[in-house]
């Protein structure tokens, strides 16, 4: 028994929630189609325009005040005074009229006086009724005529002689839903009503017209009924809604209006100064298609339900489905395609192209992992226009990776890096394309992959704008010589962008699964997230990877290829002249990345601890540089690739 | 699919005499209107104002609805065309989809229909229609001939008037008949509606296909 006593209270509690919410919407939704300029028409079209604090969040778009009997409506500050008024009513009765103001046509704007003459012109004859006037611009003039054409009445009839809490306890939950969905209904219609009368007439005409009018419409609300005189009441007619049943009384909703004013309107409008023409300005009727400015028409996912498509109203439905495309690390086309491929983005536009400006990337990824993709290797694909192979920092394993392949890129293996938290991580990690700190990223899952990447970023210091630098420098890189070298497989970036349909993810996955043999080194060494300069470059040209690999095979057996301080040195000292031009250049370009390259000593060697003392690496170094040079001795000026990766192969074979 | 009608409301609208051109705006305000009422998930209304009445109504916001209607409206007009001076109704039927105990021969859902909206249109074949054409432009003025012009916007606020009546004929049905609404579920915007034009419930293609089938037996039929 107790239990249902308090859930009877907690029924009636709730029941008298929506009683005080059905109030509340009743009357908001008067007010708002009634007081001018205000008014969702207004309103709707502006909505992201006007806030755009607010417009960021889906959750702002829908207040919670909205939820209320399904309708959301414009967030009224002058109906939530009403709201008070309602409280101090009780939530027994609620008026509001709607008063005609007709001014003189020379009237003076400049009189104000204060709003409590008009409240007590207008209510003089009861000192308790505490009316309240939303007018904020107030004309004291004395010859102005003031005529009320509505007059809403909601009412919630309390029943005689009955206790509420108590009353039909049985089916309690039953009614509430019902009166919660019968006055919904009733809400709905008084929407549609309120559009239909005359007075919304004068409404639209004041709100869309760029005139002064002569004329005002004044809403005021009150908790006191003044009673027309018979020939006012005969003027006017009546229009009952059906009133809805609560457990202790009944919500009645009732319009007394004037059907004759559509001649006081259109008689008195007048064009008068241009003053207050702002007002108009973003008006919906100017520009319709404002008024919905979010619709995700083309955007939403067929499957998306209704009900998802509220959140559309706020664009961070877009915003969180991370357009992840110009972040693909690898220029590859399966690798392109893969960036894309995140279920929700497949809609979107390919960020990376040159119609999107990189201000919209950057403005689409605020909640997401945007500078976890900074570090993403696609800038470094090429700065530079020589055919040279880039310098490659692997992971210790992922070097071993690389030896599978005949044609190893050069490695000069970055064990410092490795042991850092941010290639540590990728230890455990398969020798993935770098597109894998795509997919996790997309997917929310922040370990692995993304961390590596974050943390990557950390050390370069890469800034989006940076960024955005390189991710032009990319795209123009499609067009520097190297491309020559590409495998009839790898189309342009151009062209992978220009694909509608993208696979998931994991398709690129298979894609590459199945045809490792045809580009190993591809596929390898996408593993490396330090390396993404030479993606671009290797997988296209085997015969320069076969030398390189040769290299990588070299140093992987030295005693310190683990040290980078003598990599760094090592590079620095010995590098070919044919490697510089573009080293050079790329270290130019990508100052803040230059780590990856090993070959900007100063940067690296002052972000990375040393295990060794310099003059061990320079030991160690000298010993590298006589191989080197009896290498290119022994390769001579005139090498291929193909000599000199099996030179490369001898030597070290010997060493 | 079976169909059940049972305990369904029904509603006859007032017929409205229009012209061909004002057909779209007349079934698109009573179409949403009544649409509206009936979607009773959150919405964010979106009001309209009618280019050819003073008239604004109020659309539920849901582009998917709207498409539809629109398309049911082309449809509609299509057969107008095919069939002039013809009294036409469009029917707007609300239904719940009740899953069955699947079985042979039989769908594993049915309609339930608990609400029916009857349009009646008359559309009247004006001497002056091709006027009229000229959709979009609110006022239709022949200046030559102002005793044409007056009769047009006489009759023009006679439609607007009926128009209008009408609407208040929804409201008034949505606020007596409040009972036989189903519950509202969760996350739904609206109650699952069908829109039947004359074309696709008695054209003359329908019924001649069922009328050969039955007469002949049609091959894959039998199969």
């Amino acid at each position: 028994m107790a239990s249902s006593h308090s859930s009877s209270h907690t029924e009636a509690a709730k029941m008298e929630q929506v009683i005080t919410e059905f109030f509340y919407k009743g009357v908001l939704i008067i007010l708002e189609s009634r007081s001018p300029y205000v008014s969702s028409r207004n309103y709707s079209g502006e909505q992201t325009v006007s806030s755009p604090s607010s417009s960021s969040s889906s959750s702002s778009s829908v207040r919670p005040r909205d939820k209320w009997f399904n309708l959301a409506l414009r967030e009224c500050p002058s109906a939530l005074e009403s709201l008070d008024l309602c409280r101090q009513s009780n939530f027994e009765t609620v008026v509001v009229d709607v008063i005609l103001e007709q001014k003189p046509l020379d009237w003076e704007p400049v009189t104000f006086s204060p709003k409590r003459d008009l409240v007590r012109n207008l209510s003089s004859k009861d000192k308790n009724s505490f009316c309240w006037n939303f007018d904020q611009e107030e004309s004291g003039s004395e010859t102005k005529s003031e005529k009320i054409i509505e007059r809403w009445l909601v009412q919630h009839e309390s029943r005689k002689g009955r206790d509420c809490s108590s009353g039909s306890r049985r089916s309690s939950s039953n009614n509430l839903s019902t009166l919660y969905k019968k006055s919904i209904l009733l809400l709905r219609s008084l929407y549609v009503t309120v559009r239909l009368l005359p007075a919304y007439k004068i409404f639209r005409d004041l709100n869309s017209s760029g005139q002064i009018r002569a004329i005002k419409l004044v809403p005021r609300v009150s908790s006191f009924v003044e009673p027309f005189t018979r020939k006012e009441e005969a003027e006017m007619q009546r229009f009952w809604f059906t009133p809805v049943d609560t457990s202790c009384g009944r919500l009645s909703l009732s319009v007394l209006y004037r059907s004759s004013i559509s001649d006081i309107s259109s008689e008195s409008s007048t064009p008068m100064s241009p003053q207050f023409i702002p007002d108009y300005v973003g008006s919906p009727l100017a520009d319709p298609l404002r008024r919905f400015p979010s619709l995700p028409v083309s955007h939403g996912s067929p499957s998306s339900l209704p009900f998802s498509r509220r959140h559309s109203w706020s664009y961070d439905h877009y915003k969180a489905s991370p357009p992840l495309v110009s972040f693909s690390p690898s220029p590859t086309h399966s690798e392109s395609r893969a960036s894309v491929s995140n279920p929700s983005s497949r809609c979107l536009p390919p960020m990376s192209l040159s119609p999107h400006p990189p201000e919209t990337l950057l403005a689409h990824r605020k909640n997401t992992n945007y500078d976890e993709y900074c570090p993403s290797p696609n800038f470094s694909a090429s700065p530079s226009p020589s055919p040279s192979p880039p310098i490659h920092i692997p992971g210790s394993h992922l070097s071993k990776a690389l030896l599978r392949s005949e044609s190893a890129p050069v490695n000069i293996p970055a064990p410092r890096l490795a042991t850092s938290p941010a290639l540590s991580c990728k230890q455990n990690l398969p020798p993935s394309p770098p597109l894998k700190v795509t997919k996790a990223g997309t997917s929310k899952d922040n370990i692995g992959p993304v961390q590596t990447g974050a943390t990557i970023e950390k050390l370069f210091s890469f800034g989006k704008e940076d960024y955005r630098k390189y991710s032009g420098v990319k795209l123009s890189s499609n067009s520097s010589p190297r491309i020559s070298f590409s495998r009839s497989s790898s189309r342009s970036l151009q062209d992978d962008f220009d694909d509608s349909e993208f696979p998931c993810p994991f398709d690129v996955e298979d894609d590459d699964m199945t045809d490792p043999g045809s580009r190993p080194e591809s596929y390898d060494r996408r593993g490396h997230l330090s390396d993404p300069h030479e993606t671009g470059l290797f997988m296209n040209r085997k015969s320069q990877d076969a030398a390189v690999g040769a290299l990588v095979r070299m140093l992987k057996k030295a005693p310190l290829r683990q040290d980078v301080s003598s990599s760094i040195n090592f590079s620095e000292a010995s590098r070919p002249e044919m490697w510089s031009n573009s080293v050079q250049e790329q270290n130019q370009i990508l100052e803040a990345v230059t780590v990856e390259h090993a070959t900007s000593s100063s940067i690296a060697s002052s972000r990375l601890v040393a295990s060794k003392t310099t003059s061990d690496a320079l030991e160690e170094l000298r010993g590298y540089r006589e191989l080197k040079n009896l290498l290119l001795s022994e390769g001579g000026r005139s090498y291929t690739s193909a000599n000199y990766a099996s030179e490369a192969e001898h030597s070290s074979r010997g060493s | 699919m079976r169909t059940i009608i049972m305990n369904c409301e029904v509603c006859q609208l007032k017929e409205l005499e229009v012209e061909h051109f004002e057909i779209r705006e007349v079934l698109r305000c009573i179409l949403h209107t009544i649409v509206f009422h009936r979607a009773l998930g959150l919405v964010r209304p979106k009001d309209v104002d009618l280019e050819l009445f003073e008239i604004t109504y109020v659309q539920c916001g849901d582009v998917e609805v709207e498409k539809k209607i629109d398309e049911k409206i082309d449809h509609f007009i299509s057969w107008v065309e095919k069939h002039p001076n013809k009294k036409s109704q469009i029917c707007l039927s609300f239904y719940e989809v009740k899953s069955k105990q699947p079985s042979w021969f039989t769908n594993k859902t049915e309609r339930l229909y608990w609400e029916q909206w009857y349009l009646n249109l008359n559309v009247t074949q004006h001497p002056k229609s091709h006027l009229g054409k000229s959709h979009h432009s609110k006022v239709v003025i022949d200046p030559g001939d102002s005793g044409a012009s007056e009769e047009r916007s006489s009759r023009r606020a006679a439609v607007e008037a009926s128009l209008r009546e009408v609407l208040f004929q929804i409201i008034k049905f949505v606020n007596e008949k409040k009972d036989h609404v189903p519950p509202i579920s969760e996350g739904v915007i609206y109650f699952p509606y069908e829109i039947t034009i004359p074309s696709s419930s008695d054209s003359a293609f329908g019924m001649d296909m069922i009328k050969r089938m039955l007469q002949t037996g049609h091959p894959t039929m039998l199969s």
